[in-house]
């Protein structure tokens, strides 16, 4: 099993994969400006997004939790955050700092977004410089943080590219890596085979209550999730309930044991597997997942999703072979080949093994070739 | 050929991993076992969907992966096509 891949050692001494110059925005409202600098200067990245006006208490915290864990993610070298007013982005540069990257907070009021524009220019275009001129280095690939999450799943899921994943992480594990899954409304069903993974009786109770949270939430708005749980698209792949969604889900982290739980956008204390509340929505949970470090996700699908992220590779795995010719551009392995009979599970996680080095020695994934960079902050209630 | 798969010795279903046709007999197997499987189609079943491995009674519970997944609605019988037409969620729904 090949281990050594040539990835870039930040200055807290965390791994990425990438090298982004990110243009965070505090607010909506700016977006503006990091949409204008990323025309200007090549090499930058902006990711902007709708919120970020009159947020308070949990979900603000989250909100900078959210930004200051991706200006902080090891795929970045550099990041430049710009907002409205000045205690908000200083708030999250701040956070980010902490990284030792190189960070800069702007903001339009006072200068007015013309002004506000050339100033960020101006450093982007000396970070990009910089950037560019760091080297990959050999490592371990036992020091990255990789998250799984699937989507569009059907029951090819649960039988191949989900297993394949599974036997993955087993093996991942088995060295030192790191591993994130979350999900928390879709472990409906297998949420008892999950809480008897946990080593820790604590860990174990943080994961039920989150568990349990979800469910009373959903009971408290009077709804019936069928409908969209399981989706259309499961339905369609063969999906007939939530509880063999959950049991198909929970297949990618084989028979691994899980070391403890984290809440949303929580970067794991240790090394090992960790549970992440998240939403089942995809863009969503990557979004958290590479806020808490990831830096490659895995994603096992049945019927086919474009998802991406802005600055995490997420890897396409299906075991459906209709799926695999239908939406090729979509898929980076294919693993149809465990469904026919011709190929076991260990033989197809060396493949996704092989192409999770070659993702993190540089190579482009799928969806970073179609340009997906889905940034998705999860809003946990109303703005005041 | 292959035409299903089934998670765990015990389970009341298979899952098709071709397009099976009304009136063919299908092979299959458990994953990870031995436990081989003959079963005369009754309805046809795309690739992903389940068919029933034995008769399922209204009612029953219907396992797979070794857990359940819901209940039967209506009467199954072995080789019919089981989805949410006959089974539903004993969580939602």
């Amino acid at each position: 099993m090949e281990r050594q891949i040539l990835a870039y050692r930040r200055e807290n001494g965390k791994v990425g994969v990438r090298n982004y110059i990110l243009l965070i925005t505090v607010d909506d409202i700016s977006n503006a400006v990091v949409e204008a600098v990323e025309k200007a200067v090549a090499g930058t990245l902006a990711i902007p997004h709708p919120y970020g006006r009159l947020q308070f208490g949990k979900d603000l915290e989250l909100l900078f939790k959210t930004l200051i864990g991706t200006g902080s993610n090891p795929n970045v070298a550099a990041a430049i955050v710009v907002g409205i007013e000045p205690k908000w982005a200083t708030i999250v540069a701040e956070g980010i700092a902490k990284t030792k990257k190189p960070v800069e907070a702007f903001w339009v009021e006072g200068s007015g977004q013309i002004k506000t524009i050339e100033k960020v220019t101006r450093v982007a275009v000396k970070l990009v410089e910089d950037a560019t001129n760091l080297r990959r280095e050999p490592v371990d690939i036992s020091e990255l943080m990789i998250s799984l999450k699937c989507g569009e799943s059907d029951t090819t899921s649960g039988l191949g590219a989900n297993k394949v994943v599974g036997r993955f992480t087993e093996r991942f594990l088995s060295i030192g890596g790191t591993v994130l899954f979350g999900e928390t409304t879709e472990l409906t069903g297998a949420e008892h085979i999950v809480a008897s993974r946990f080593k820790d009786q604590k860990e174990r109770e943080k994961f039920l209550k989150f568990f349990e949270e979800y469910q009373q939430l959903v009971k408290s708005q009077g709804v019936d999730l069928l409908g969209s749980q399981p989706t259309e698209g499961n339905i369609a792949g063969g999906l007939s309930t939530i509880e063999e969604k959950a049991l198909g889900n929970i297949q990618k982290i084989g028979n691994a044991m899980i070391d403890g739980a984290l809440d949303y956008a929580e970067p794991p204390k240790g090394k090992g597997l960790y549970f992440m509340n998240t939403s089942s929505a995809a863009a969503e949970a990557v979004t958290l997942f590479a806020a808490a470090g990831a830096v490659i996700h895995l994603f096992p699908t049945g019927q086919g999703n474009p998802i991406g992220n802005p600055i995490v590779p997420v890897v396409k795995i299906t075991a459906n072979p209709k799926t695999a010719v239908n939406m090729s551009e979509h898929i980076d392995v294919d693993v149809s080949a465990v469904l026919r009979g011709e190929m076991d599970l260990d033989q197809a996680a060396d493949v996704l093994w092989k192409r999770v080095i070659e993702t993190a020695n540089g190579r482009m994934v799928k969806a970073e070739i179609l340009n997906h960079k889905e940034f998705v902050l999860t809003k946990l209630y109303p703005s005041a | 050929m292959l035409g299903f798969l089934v998670h765990k010795d015990g389970d009341d279903v298979g899952v098709a991993v071709v397009d099976l046709k009304k009136g063919e007999t299908a092979r299959g197997r458990t994953l990870e076992s031995n436990t081989e499987y003959e079963i005369d189609v009754q309805q046809d079943i795309p690739l992903g969907h389940k068919i029933a491995l034995r008769d399922i009674e209204q009612g029953e519970k219907v396992k797979e992966y070794g857990e359940i997944i819901g209940v039967a609605t209506k009467k199954i019988m072995k080789g019919e096509h089981v989805h949410v037409h006959n089974i539903r969620s004993l969580r939602w729904g």
